[in-house]
């Protein structure tokens, strides 16, 4: 049951349910307190140990269900349907106990079954064979194990192949037959294969009499059923263990593309991945504090330092503390150039936005305009195709822009603020204006610039960056996710 | 852990019973959250949206076992000092100054700086020892006789140190004071915790490994309709349905904060002081404010007031 348990937990967290090991350690604990008998009281209690957020418990209830739902396999090896009122309770059985079945072999309710079923086959089988009261009965392990009927035991039988053929290594979907044809030759494929051989051939020479070429039918007819549920068992195995660890390897790629290369497909991963960027980044910045140096004074906390100057109150200690966030303002160029990029930088902002509370942002093609606040009220798909209908697509004019921040925000920079201008810096030959960025270096804290465009072209044509490049503490070339979350995290750390 | 009166806490159902009887009504989860919590000695960290019952889960569970229950509410700025222990500085002062006078008889006899120090240390650090400590909840629940419920309230208010503080407590259930050692929980009787959260942020991965996680969502009619009746006995059945069923369909609508639960029963307990016997329109309107505790969500609420008493009748 352990293994089975901790492949449940490999499960999981190819589901993005985080599963540290001493959870593990905790969720095997539990299963000791709670038993296997009663699925729901399991599935609650796992819950309870093992995901730990709203969404992390839904995703823990389809796991579960997929993970521990075995297949009802069919009665197979009889020809005529099963109509007894014994599988019905045979069914429910198997139902409840799907998986524990597989841990333990033994369990009253697959022994019920198994009687029950046995008791039927005998019966129908002289149904079958009629006039013929010989039946016979096959030789080799699994083609009785398919004709004996007991579902439980092939489960068993199907899930040790399983286990033994690794199929929770799946990674891609064209590996299902291989998997399927590991775990068929696993479960004794090549003794039935043989003995349905000799049935034919049997028959073929004459010698074999109606109960062989019966039996021949009834054992092709159950194996090709088998493979069609083995393959089926492998499908689902593939989604619970490939499908997100597909998703991670797809994250990765899409992190490294170049940001103008990704397709309009890619849009709803790479939101996804910005919002996870976004999120992370703020969460492991968002925790810096410091004591104030005035307000309250901390009589317990002074009275307790100064305990070692004789009770004289000679170091003080404040109450107030704050946290210590950076204050941030973003232009991002929205123009024709650099529309491609743009789209993703307005989200990451967006994303931004979301997770820290002081950031501004701005974006312009000549016209500088504030998006802050749509940024803060409407959703990400509004709040993008609103800004691109307002300030996008025109012509690139970064003087303008520089003029326009000078008249409404220069007030506003202070020596804690950062500001990140996002963009290729190609103005159409217009009046650069540098000295007004070169003012805002002198005012802020930082100045970054992100230029989609390698260094090469920097200075090619009618980029500027030669111009503006001095008057900023930091200009990088940012063109992939990864780039950004680098030089976002870099900003966040010095932002003290 | 063999607390007392234990045996009501031996199965899942035994707890729904008892806590029943108690006006909890539970669904299954929460009960096997305590019954998990009981036997595996873990913490239960509690999320859900505020007026569900979290804080009364705590209360009952003491109320069950007939523990005493120690809380600890946090907020920002709570630490170590308000939250562990304390030294006693008033009363170390003024000892210190009393005894300077005792110090010379103390001394008595010994010859020489060396003998003195070695006569001090005799002593040993009176000063920093349990009788100048003042203990604060967390330190109180692990010295408690017979075990206690210890009910951390609304934790995500306090700050991140503050968690990284609790961690001994909740995986180990003993807290390390510099000055005096390790003060361990009595073998048996460590505390059954709960924490609770409303999910103001997020709660640190550290914390959340260590213990069980139980979410508790508003709950549906029929659960609503039981606690309902467990807590408003007075109240006609007919009414009852006609309640639930319209907050059932309030908290479908977009509102800044929906009722919860601890707001039905106060509607529930409005209406009967006004001798309602069936919901209408009006009435509806002038108790609003019982149910929804923002002005736009009133407004809101209120241009949709007669379509949704209708539809609370029809299914009732």
């Amino acid at each position: 049951m352990d293994s089975t348990l901790v492949d449940f937990v490999k499960a999981l967290r190819t589901a993005e349910i985080k599963v540290s090991p001493a959870e593990t350690l905790d969720a095997m604990e539990c299963l000791d307190l709670v038993g296997i008998k009663d699925r729901k009281f399991l599935k609650d209690s796992l819950a309870l140990v093992l995901s730990k957020t709203p969404e992390e418990k839904e995703a823990f209830s389809d796991c579960f269900d997929h993970f521990f739902a075995f297949e009802n396999f069919k009665r197979i090896g009889q020809d005529g349907e099963y109509t007894d009122a014994e599988d019905q309770g045979d069914d429910a059985d198997v139902d409840s106990d799907s998986d524990q079945a597989s841990g333990e072999g033994s369990q009253p309710g697959s022994g019920d079954g198994q009687g029950g079923g046995s008791g039927g086959d005998a019966a129908e089988e002289s149904d079958i064979s009629g006039p013929l009261d010989t039946s016979l009965d096959p030789e080799s392990p699994l083609g009785e194990l398919l004709l004996s009927g007991s579902r439980t035991e092939l489960v068993v039988s199907m899930a040790e192949a399983g286990r033994a053929a690794e199929v929770n290594k799946i990674v891609v979907f064209t590996q299902k037959g291989l998997y399927t044809r590991k775990i068929m030759d696993g479960m004794g494929l090549k003794g039935l294969q043989d003995e349905i051989g000799a049935l034919n051939a049997n028959e073929r020479e004459g010698a074999g009499a109606i109960p062989q070429n019966h039996l021949a039918k009834r054992l092709t007819k159950a194996r090709d059923h088998l493979r069609e549920q083995v393959r089926d068992y492998v499908e689902k195995q593939f989604f619970l263990h490939a499908d997100e660890s597909g998703k991670q390897l797809r994250e990765e790629l899409l992190k490294k593309v170049k940001l103008s290369n990704l397709e309009k497909r890619n849009f709803k991963d790479v939101q996804e991945i910005v919002f996870k960027m976004a999120k992370k980044l703020v969460a492991i910045h968002s925790k810096r504090r410091k004591t104030y140096k005035r307000g309250q004074l901390d009589v317990r906390k002074t009275l307790r330092h100064n305990m070692q100057y004789d009770g004289m109150l000679f170091d003080l200690h404040w109450k107030a503390h704050k946290v210590d966030r950076p204050k941030v303002m973003c232009i991002c160029d929205v123009s024709g150039s650099v529309s491609n990029y743009s789209r993703f930088l307005l989200m990451f902002l967006y994303g931004l936005a979301d997770v820290i509370p002081k950031v501004r942002s701005f974006a312009f093609s000549s016209d500088l305009g504030e998006v802050t606040s749509l940024f803060q009220n409407s959703k990400v798909e509004e709040a993008m195709a609103r800004t691109m209908r307002d300030y996008g697509n025109g012509s690139t004019d970064y003087g303008r822009m520089f003029m326009d921040f000078k008249n409404h925000c220069m007030d506003d920079v202070d020596n804690k603020t950062t500001i990140i201008i996002l963009g290729d810096a190609r103005n159409n030959f217009g009046d650069a204006k540098a000295e007004i960025l070169r003012e805002m270096y002198d005012k802020s804290k930082r100045v970054i610039w992100l230029n989609p465009e390698p260094k090469s072209s920097w200075t090619v044509g009618d980029a500027e960056m030669g111009k503006y490049r001095p008057a900023c503490h930091q200009a990088e070339v940012c063109n992939s996710l990864t780039h950004l979350e680098r030089v976002v995290s870099n900003l966040l750390k010095t932002a003290t | 852990m063999a607390l007392k009166n234990a045996d009501r806490l031996s199965s899942v159902e035994v707890i729904k019973e008892n806590f029943e009887s108690r006006n909890y009504i539970c669904n299954t989860q929460i009960a096997t959250a305590v019954f998990l919590a009981y036997h595996l000695e873990k913490p239960i960290l509690i999320e859900g949206p505020p007026g569900v019952g979290k804080t009364e889960l705590a209360k009952t569970c003491a109320e069950l076992l007939d523990l005493e229950c120690i809380r600890l509410q946090c907020y920002e700025g709570l630490d170590e000092s308000k939250a562990i222990y304390e030294w006693k500085y008033g009363k170390q002062l003024l000892y210190t100054q009393v005894l300077k006078e005792t110090l010379g008889e103390i001394l008595d006899g010994a010859t020489g700086l060396q003998e003195s120090v070695v006569k001090l240390h005799e002593f040993g650090d009176v000063f920093f020892s349990e009788d100048f400590l003042e203990p604060r909840p967390l330190l109180k629940a692990l010295h408690h006789d017979e075990g206690c419920v210890l009910l951390i309230d609304e934790v995500d208010k306090s700050d991140h140190e503050f968690e990284s503080l609790l961690l001994e407590m909740l995986s180990d259930f003993q807290l390390s004071i510099p000055e005096i050692g390790t003060v361990k929980a009595r073998p048996g009787k460590k505390p059954l915790v709960f924490l609770t959260s409303n999910n103001t942020r997020e709660i640190s991965d550290a914390l959340k490994r260590r213990c069980l996680h139980l979410y508790i969502p508003f709950p549906d009619a029929a659960l609503e309709r039981q606690i309902v009746q467990a807590r408003v006995p007075e109240i006609t059945e007919s009414l009852r349905n006609q309640l639930v069923a319209f907050i059932q369909e309030l908290r479908d609508m977009d509102l800044k904060k929906v009722p919860a639960i601890s707001e039905t029963i106060d509607w529930a307990r409005t209406l009967i002081l006004l001798h309602t016997e069936s919901l209408d329109a009006d009435l509806v309107k002038q108790t609003l404010n019982v149910i929804l505790k923002f002005q736009e969500d009133i407004e809101t609420a209120e241009a949709d007031v007669q379509n949704l008493t209708n539809k609370a009748l029809k299914q009732a």
